[in-house]
């Protein structure tokens, strides 16, 4: 049995793998040999699971395992950066010289002892996966597809799907922080595919949750995800495109956030603004958006995907006020350009994996709410879109392009909601787009769905969430 | 490699031992080095080795996959018996079975000529650091005033894999990508940080391009990018560049896999022969291209690699169906995804072909977007460039094409005779009718 499978959460789960306070020094002290500032060691054992329903047969199941230590060394802004997979002290002394090899001098820096720090629970567990059998998870994914089924007689196909992981990461720094930390994740899918007349239209609704077993507890939550599976699926049926070009486009609250996420977020990550490739660089303290926008992105928000204890630097993650009031005050910092601005890390330094150095990243980020009703948005809207489900987004960071994918929406009309709408792109600029940024709703959500941020080849958990916003120009890919 | 082929085979013998009626184990080791460099500094070292093993498993006639990357013996035996344990709650599928033998097999991996280790262990750090300096260097000499950041790149790859099926197949291979490039970042008068990059990959370090040719290319990239803007809506000439075609003719080719057709998500679904595209669409699948980025000997099936056609005169050809989703359908196999998927070069160069056309839009970059392989509606923002009868006009930004895949493919006009071959999709630059542009 594994050690830490009734309490995972618990210290110590890297000793089974021969991990010492001694072994950590000595690695640390490999990777400063050549006269690195400084290093950080970050090891990783991560459990994947999942488990897949098509043709109403539970048919298909994985696991994955991936254990390994990644080392940094710096000189500066310079890293030096190498990772094994074994975790023999040869091998991860190889890796550190490796890493080492981006210094030039003599050593200048000695670890220091290390101390644990006391880190918060943002995502407690009753119920871990390591001790969820697939006796209990195949019922489970049977069971949202009959529900699906039985809501609608043009659905056609379902597929369902239930993955989780849980990662154990432990940090240690020359300057004696240790960090290790419990990392869940559960991810529940469905996919609908619906049939009318020669249409034929697929779409699907999902829910993730740093959690264990007992996120499913809650039925009126796996509900959810059902209907709304089937209800934006059957939309597509109707659906059809809408006109082309530049019109006001309203956002409904929740996974709007993308529009957050992509217009104004990774734009203010702090090392592109550190390089002066940001269209946001030296815009700091300055208006870049209406009195009542406030933007938030932060690392605190209790179970959310992408909630952290700490980040994968060793620093406490917070939650940073990027734009109060309209004014920009903060970027999402990593060490390297904490240090670079002289400021204090934001606690945002993320990385995919032990493969992965990290890098500034977002965590959840929000609009906070503002003063407008949001069906007086609608009714204040003469002609323009309503868009209330998205895939996908993507932002070019100096330019300040940015787009989203809009699945399914309506048009809207004299200030009423008519047409049912689907698959366009929708591209702005995003300063332009913030400053364009004319009503904010009362009605902040934070989107449950399982959103994935991209960077630099790294993918790492977020969450986002907006109330409803309406923008006044951008161009909307229709026919 | 041998060590390589011996953890496949172990594999196979463990799950087997514990119960497992069919196994199928990939092991394999990876050595990648990477490197980054920006105002005169070296900005990012990566070096790493990795080593992984992949099995999936029929236990009882019920099918799972699983992979690890923790080799220790005991961990390894301990995560296989997890693995066939827990294979034997799940139901049954009679469609996953493993080709017959006699049908398996694989091209000589030496006839691809895709794994030049002796580039790669020809060239030690300093020598690295060295070439990134030169191309640094060869980059700078070309900057212009509104120059923000350069960024150089280079890196070399080298994969070896090695498969064990239980019914005795067994093959491996070995492959290497080297590579360079460049990001530019500009600054104009309006705040605006326009980008452009260039990147090369080969399987060969002799055939990267030149330092002085990659400059040369990221500077004519960046006249591209300045000075952008959206021209007004409506319907163009689309002339897709050959880097960014793949982006499209993936999309058109999706929805031929066994997954997309199985579940109902293909907007091919009861077109197969049908002419779809343009007669002059024509689309090959070639796995044997010698140096090819994405050649292989054999697929996921353990099928020997040969060449196939997709499209032929817009003729919709084949279903990329794998043996479990062939069986599925209750069709034939054929094989589960692509590997070099080539169109063959026009006569003409793309400037000659555009004199041709009043009004067209050259896409020269995407930029987000999606498309749906149930309908083949689809929706991308776009940069490029807007040119009347071949002369341009402007450069282009915050704009979005859209469409339907089926109807794009039935526009489609010509090649150009200037394939892009340092990626798995070896395309021309290609010419469509009338397509939908949304702008000012």
């Amino acid at each position: 049995m594994h050690p830490n499978e009734l309490n995972p959460a618990a210290p110590g789960h890297f000793e089974q793998f021969g991990i010492t306070p001694e072994v950590l020094d000595q690695v640390m002290r490999a990777a400063l040999s050549l006269g690195a500032t400084d290093c950080d060691l970050f090891f990783e054992h991560k459990v994947s699971t999942a488990v897949a329903l098509t043709d109403s047969k539970v048919n298909r199941a994985s696991t994955d395992v991936d254990l390994g230590l990644g080392v940094r060394a710096r000189v500066g802004d310079q890293i030096g950066y190498a990772f094994t997979e074994d975790l023999s002290l040869e091998a991860m002394l190889r890796a550190a010289r490796t890493a080492a090899g981006i210094a030039r001098s003599t050593p200048g820096v000695a670890p220091v002892d290390l101390s644990p720090l006391a880190l918060p629970d943002r995502y407690p567990v009753t119920d871990p996966w390591s001790i969820v059998g697939m006796d209990k998870r195949v019922p489970m994914v049977r069971a949202w597809e009959e529900a699906a089924f039985k809501l609608d007689p043009r659905i056609e196909k379902v597929q369902t799907s239930l993955a989780d992981v849980e990662k154990w990461i432990l940090l240690a720094r020359p300057d004696g922080r240790m960090a290790e930390d419990y990392q869940p994740m559960t991810r529940a899918h469905v996919v609908c595919t619906a049939v009318q007349g020669d249409v034929r239209e697929s779409n699907s609704y999902n829910l993730a949750q740093r959690a264990g077993l007992e996120f499913y507890s809650d039925q009126a939550r796996i509900d959810r995800m059902v209907q709304k599976a089937v209800e934006r699926t059957l939309f597509l049926l109707d659906a059809g495109k809408p006109p082309a070009g530049d019109m006001p486009v309203v956002l409904a609250a929740g996974a709007s956030g993308i529009l957050l996420h992509e217009a104004i977020g990774h734009g203010l990550e702090a090392d592109f603004n550190r390089k002066g490739v940001s269209i946001y660089a030296a815009r700091m303290d300055q208006k870049v958006a209406p009195d009542f926008v406030t933007v938030v992105d932060d690392g605190t928000v209790p179970g959310a995907r992408g909630a952290i204890n700490v980040d994968d630097e060793g620093n406490e993650p917070e939650r940073t006020v990027l734009i109060e009031n309209g004014v920009l005050r903060s970027y999402m910092h990593d060490e390297i350009s904490a240090s670079h601005y002289g400021v204090a890390p934001t606690g945002s330094g993320r990385r995919q994996s032990f493969r992965h150095h990290p890098l500034p990243r977002m965590r959840s980020t929000y609009m906070d709410p503002g003063p407008h009703d949001p069906e007086e948005i609608i009714k204040n809207t003469k002609r323009g879109i309503y868009a209330t489900s998205f895939s996908n987004g993507a932002v070019q960071i100096g330019a300040g392009d940015f787009t989203f994918y809009m699945k399914t929406g309506y048009l809207i009309e004299d200030g009423k909601l008519t047409r049912p709408i689907k698959d366009v792109n929708i591209i702005g600029n995003g300063p332009a787009a913030l400053e364009q940024v004319d009503m904010v709703g009362s009605d902040l959500v934070l989107d449950e769905g399982g959103w994935t941020c991209g960077k630099d080849g790294q993918g790492v958990p977020v969450s986002q969430g907006q109330p409803t916003v309406r923008v006044a120009s951008l161009v909307v890919g229709g026919e | 490699m041998s060590e390589l082929m011996d953890a496949a085979a172990k594999a196979v013998e463990l799950a087997t031992n514990m119960g497992a009626e069919q196994v199928k184990a990939w092991s394999s080791q990876g050595v990648e080095v990477e490197l980054q460099q920006r105002a005169g500094k070296l900005e990012r070292v990566h070096e790493s080795s990795t080593l992984g093993l992949s099995v999936s498993l029929l236990v009882d006639g019920r099918y799972s996959t699983h992979g690890t990357s923790d080799l220790r013996p005991e961990a390894l035996k301990a995560f296989l018996q997890r693995a066939v344990d827990g294979t034997r709650y799940l139901e049954p599928d009679p469609d996953r079975v493993m080709l017959p033998f006699e049908e398996m097999g694989s091209l000589d991996p030496v006839s691809l000529d895709n794994d030049d280790a002796a580039s790669m262990n020809a060239r030690g750090p300093e020598q690295r650091q060295e070439a990134i300096k030169e191309l640094e260097d060869t980059i700078l000499a070309g900057a212009t005033d509104d120059l923000v950041s350069a960024t150089s790149y280079i890196w070399e790859v080298r994969s070896q894999s090695a498969a064990v099926f239980s019914n005795g197949f067994s093959a491996q291979q070995a492959r290497t990508h080297f590579g360079q490039g460049g990001m530019l970042t500009l600054k104009e008068p309006s705040g605006k940080l326009p980008e452009t990059y260039s990147f090369y990959n080969a399987s060969h370090m002799a055939d990267v391009p030149s330092v002085q040719h990659l400059a040369d290319d990221l500077w004519e990239r960046a006249t591209e990018v300045r000075n952008t803007s959206a021209c007004a809506s409506g319907s163009y000439t689309l002339i897709l560049d050959r880097r960014t075609a793949s982006r499209l003719i993936g999309a058109m080719i999706a929805p031929m896999s066994g997954g997309n057709l199985h579940t109902g998500r293909s907007m091919y679904l009861g077109k197969l022969g049908q002419t779809l595209g343009s007669s002059a669409f024509t689309l090959v699948d070639d796995p044997t291209i010698p140096r090819g980025m994405g050649s292989k000997p054999f697929d996921g099936d353990g099928r020997k690699a040969r060449t196939r056609s997709l499209f032929t005169n817009g003729r919709l050809d084949t279903y990329l169906l794998d043996l479990y989703h062939a069986r599925k359908l209750e069709m034939d196999p054929t094989t589960g995804g692509t590997s070099n998927v080539v169109m063959a070069p026009g006569t003409r160069h793309w400037r000659e072909i555009a004199k041709d056309h009043p009004k067209a839009i050259r896409v020269t970059s995407f930029l987000g977007g999606n498309s749906n392989p149930a309908s083949g509606n689809y929706s991308f923002g776009i940069r490029g460039q807007l040119l009347e009868n071949g002369e341009w006009v402007q450069n282009l930004s915050e704009m979005n094409v859209s469409g339907n895949l089926l109807e794009l493919m039935a526009a489609f006009i010509e090649a150009d005779n200037d394939p892009w071959t340092f990626a798995s999709y070896r395309l021309p630059t290609l010419f469509f009718a009338n397509v939908q542009f949304s702008g000012s």
